[in-house]
C-alpha cells in the first residue's frame, strides 16, 4: 500500500514535471472530449425533440388495434375495427396509461370543384387527441377551426391537409364556392361522401405522408358508417421509460383479440434515424478518442526517452520491471482521467449553456422549427471519463513496456 | 569467506560484426569492511567490472558470489532484489530522482520494498545527519550543490544497510574541495560504520586515501603494488612517487 501510494505520488509529480508537454496533451484531450460530450448533448436534445414530436405530436406512446391490423396497415382495413368506448375504458384502467384517443385511418378522395385527389386520412377526436398528442397543434397551421382552440369557433366538417395537397387544390378552390367533398368507400365498400371544409395545413409527419388529411372523427364515422367504432386507439403513458411494462399490462388487459404496439414499432423511421445518428457519432467519437489516445501514447513515449537515465537509476536501486510499467501506466491514467474530466466538464458546461436558451432547429420530419435543449446524462459523462482514463492506460502499455525492458546499464548510460 | 568473489569473469560485446572484449578472466576478492579502489585508464574495463559486481550487467563467462549467494543466471527481478538488499550505488552524475525531495530520494530504495513509518523516518534522519544533510531533507535535488547531491546519493546508497557500496567515479563531477569532503565522508563511513566501498576512479586524490588499489588494464587485473603505483604515478605526472597505505598483498 505504501509502495503504491508512493508510486502514485511520483507518477503525479512526473505528470506535472514537463508542464508544457502535459498541457498540450491535456488540451488535446480537453478539446476532443468536450466536443464529443457537447455534440452528444446536442444530439440527445435533437433526438429527444424528435421522439417528443412523434410521441406527443403523432403516434402517441402506444397504439391499440385489432389483431392483424398492423400486418395490413397499408390497406387501412376498416373491417378490423372495434367498439371504441369499451376498449378505451379498459385501456384507461391500466396502470401507467394516462389518456386514450380514438382514431380511424382510411383512404379516400377529396373533391374540390372539378379537381379530385386521392389522400390518406386520419380521423381524430380533437378533444381526446390533444390529451394524448398535445403537440398536434404545433405541426399544424390555422388549426383553430379544427380544434376549436383559442376562442375560435370549431368548424364541424373541418379538414386539414398537407401543404402539397393544399397547393394542388388551391386553383380549384379559387374557382369554386361550393364546399369540398370527402369521398371514401365505407366499411361495406360502398362509396359515400361528406362535406369538408379545408381550414388549414398540417406538416409532414413522416415519409409517405405527403398526401395526408386530418379529419374529425365524427365526420369520418358518418362517412364510413362506423358510428361508435374506430380502427385505432392512441395511448399516452405516465412514464416513457416504463413503456414496455405498460405495453405488456395493456396487452394483458385487452386480450389476444387486440395488438398493442409502441411508438418505436410504429414510427420505426425515427428509430432508424436515431440509430444512424448514434452510429455516426460513435464512429466520429471513436476516431476522436483514438487520435487523443495516440497523443497520450506519444507523450508517454517521449517521457520514456527523456527519463531513460532515471529509469536506469530506479532499476539500480532495485525497482522491478512491473513497478516501472505500473509507474508509467499511472502517469497515463492521470493524464487520461484529468483530460477526460476537464473535457467532460467543459462539454457538459457547453451543453448546459446551449440548453438554457435552446437551439432552434428544423427537424427532418417537420416544416416548423423546433427548439431543442441539449443534455448529457451523468452516466455518459462517467463513461467518457472512464474510457479516456482506461484508454490512456491501454495506449501507454507499449511505452511502459519499453521502459521496463531497458537494460539497467544502457539506461544508466542514457539509452 | 570473502564478501565478494569473482572467478574468471569475462565480458564481451557485439558491436555490429565486431566482438569487443571488455573483461578477460577477472579474479577478485573483496572482504567485508574494505575500502578498495579499482583504477585503470579509460577503456580498461573498470566500469564494466563495477556494473557486473553491481548486478547491473551480466558477465559472458566466469562465476560471481556475493555475500555467499551465487549470482548466476538469475532473472531481472531477482537481480533487482539483490541490488536493493545488498548493494548501494553512487554514480558520477549523482542520478537522483528530480521529482523527489532529499528525504524521498534517500528513502526510495526502502519505500519500493514496502517499508515506511517512524522507523524508516528515524533511519533516514540518522543517515542524513551522518552525511550532513539534516537541513536539506525537504529540498529538491535541483536546489542543491553538486557536493550536496552526491551526499544524497551516498545516503540513498546506505539506507538499506547494504553489504557493498559501489561508487563509479563519484568525484569526477565535483571540484577538488568538495571531492575531498566526499572522500572524507566515505572514509569515515568505512572506518566508523564498517561500510564496504568499492570505487572506480581516475582521481589520484582518491588513491591517497585508498586502503587497497586494484589496477585493471585491457580487461585484466594487474596485481601488485608496482602496477598500481605506476598507475598512480602516471596520473600524478612523471617522476612523482607515491606510497599506498595498504595493498592487496599486505591485507592477505
Amino acid at each position: 500500500m505504501r509502495r503504491t501510494l508512493s508510486l502514485l505520488r511520483i507518477a503525479l509529480r512526473n505528470v506535472l514535471r514537463n508542464r508544457r508537454r502535459t498541457l498540450i496533451t491535456l488540451a488535446a484531450l480537453l478539446v476532443g472530449v468536450s466536443v464529443m460530450v457537447s455534440v452528444r448533448g446536442v444530439l440527445n436534445g435533437l433526438q429527444s425533440a424528435l421522439v417528443e414530436n412523434v410521441v406527443k405530436g403523432q403516434t402517441g406512446a402506444l397504439q391499440v388495434h385489432r389483431k392483424g391490423y398492423r400486418q395490413n396497415v397499408l390497406a387501412s382495413p376498416l373491417t378490423l375495427d372495434f367498439e371504441s368506448e369499451p376498449i378505451a375504458e379498459k385501456a384507461r384502467a391500466v396502470p401507467g396509461v394516462q389518456a386514450v384517443a380514438p382514431r380511424i385511418a382510411f383512404g379516400g378522395m377529396l373533391a374540390v370543384g372539378d379537381e379530385t385527389i386521392f389522400l390518406f386520412n386520419q380521423a381524430i377526436d380533437p378533444a381526446a387527441e390533444l390529451k394524448v398528442c398535445p403537440k398536434r397543434g404545433a405541426a399544424m397551421h390555422d388549426a383553430g377551426k379544427f380544434f376549436g382552440a383559442g376562442g375560435i369557433e370549431q368548424v364541424a366538417d373541418a379538414v386539414l391537409v398537407t401543404g402539397e395537397l393544399e397547393k394542388a387544390l388551391r386553383p380549384a378552390m379559387a374557382k369554386t364556392k361550393d364546399p369540398a367533398a370527402l369521398l371514401a368507400p365505407d366499411r361495406d365498400g360502398a362509396l359515400s361522401g361528406e362535406n369538408a371544409t379545408i381550414v388549414g395545413k398540417v406538416d409532414l409527419s413522416g415519409p409517405g405522408d405527403r398526401k395526408l388529411g386530418i379529419v374529425r372523427l365524427d365526420v369520418a364515422q358518418r362517412l364510413l358508417k362506423m358510428e361508435g367504432r374506430v380502427t385505432e386507439l392512441a395511448v399516452a403513458v405516465d412514464d416513457l421509460s416504463r413503456l414496455e411494462q405498460t405495453k405488456a399490462a395493456l396487452q394483458q388487459a385487452l386480450g389476444e383479440g387486440y395488438e398493442v404496439h409502441t411508438w418505436e414499432e410504429i414510427a420505426s423511421f425515427v428509430v432508424d434515424i436515431r440509430n444512424m445518428q448514434n452510429a455516426l457519432l460513435s464512429l466520429v467519437a471513436a476516431v476522436f478518442m483514438l487520435l487523443m489516445l495516440l497523443g497520450v501514447a506519444n507523450t508517454m513515449l517521449m517521457s520514456v526517452l527523456d527519463r531513460t537515465r532515471e529509469i536506469g537509476t530506479m532499476m539500480a536501486v532495485g525497482v522491478r520491471r512491473q513497478t516501472i510499467v505500473a509507474l508509467f501506466l499511472m502517469e497515463a491514467g492521470f493524464i487520461g482521467a484529468l483530460g477526460g474530466s476537464l473535457g467532460g466538464a467543459l462539454g457538459w458546461g457547453l451543453s448546459s449553456w446551449l440548453s438554457a436558451d435552446g437551439i432552434s432547429l428544423r427537424l427532418p420530419t417537420s416544416d416548423v422549427p423546433y427548439v431543442i435543449h441539449p443534455f448529457v446524462p451523468v452516466q455518459y459523462l462517467a463513461a467518457v471519463v472512464a474510457i479516456a482514463a482506461t484508454g490512456a492506460v491501454l495506449f501507454a502499455l507499449y511505452p511502459a513496456w519499453r521502459a521496463s525492458r531497458l537494460r539497467p546499464v544502457e539506461a544508466l548510460a542514457g539509452g | 569467506m570473502a564478501l565478494l568473489q569473482l572467478r574468471g569473469i569475462e565480458k564481451s560485446y557485439e558491436l555490429g560484426k565486431t566482438v569487443v572484449t571488455a573483461l578477460r578472466g577477472v579474479d577478485l576478492e573483496v572482504e567485508a569492511g574494505e575500502f578498495t579502489v579499482v583504477m585503470g585508464p579509460s577503456g580498461s574495463g573498470k566500469t564494466t567490472l563495477l556494473n557486473i559486481i553491481g548486478c547491473l550487467d551480466r558477465p559472458t563467462g566466469g562465476s560471481y558470489v556475493l555475500d555467499g549467494e551465487a549470482i548466476g543466471d538469475r532473472d531481472f527481478n531477482d537481480l533487482a532484489d539483490i541490488r536493493n538488499r545488498k548493494i548501494g550505488f553512487i554514480f558520477q552524475n549523482f542520478n537522483l530522482i528530480p521529482v523527489l525531495s532529499v528525504r524521498e530520494n534517500i528513502e526510495f530504495p526502502c519505500v519500493i520494498r514496502g517499508e515506511g513509518g517512524a522507523e524508516l523516518n528515524q533511519r533516514v534522519e540518522a543517515i542524513a545527519r551522518d552525511v550532513g544533510l539534516t537541513d536539506f531533507l525537504h529540498h529538491k535535488p535541483d536546489e542543491l550543490s553538486g557536493g550536496q547531491r552526491q551526499r544524497v546519493a551516498i545516503a540513498r546508497a546506505l539506507v538499506t544497510g547494504p553489504q557493498l557500496v559501489l561508487a563509479d567515479e563519484p568525484t569526477a563531477n565535483l571540484d577538488s574541495k568538495t571531492s575531498d569532503q566526499i572522500i572524507d565522508l566515505m572514509l569515515a563511513l568505512n572506518r566508523d560504520k564498517g561500510v564496504t566501498f568499492l570505487f572506480s576512479t581516475h582521481d589520484p586524490r582518491v588513491m591517497e586515501h585508498a586502503r587497497r588499489v586494484v589496477s585493471i588494464h585491457d580487461g585484466v587485473i594487474v596485481d601488485g603494488t608496482a602496477a598500481a603505483a605506476a598507475d598512480v604515478a602516471r596520473m600524478h605526472g612523471a617522476g612523482t612517487s607515491f606510497l599506498l597505505p595498504y595493498d592487496a598483498a599486505e591485507r592477505r
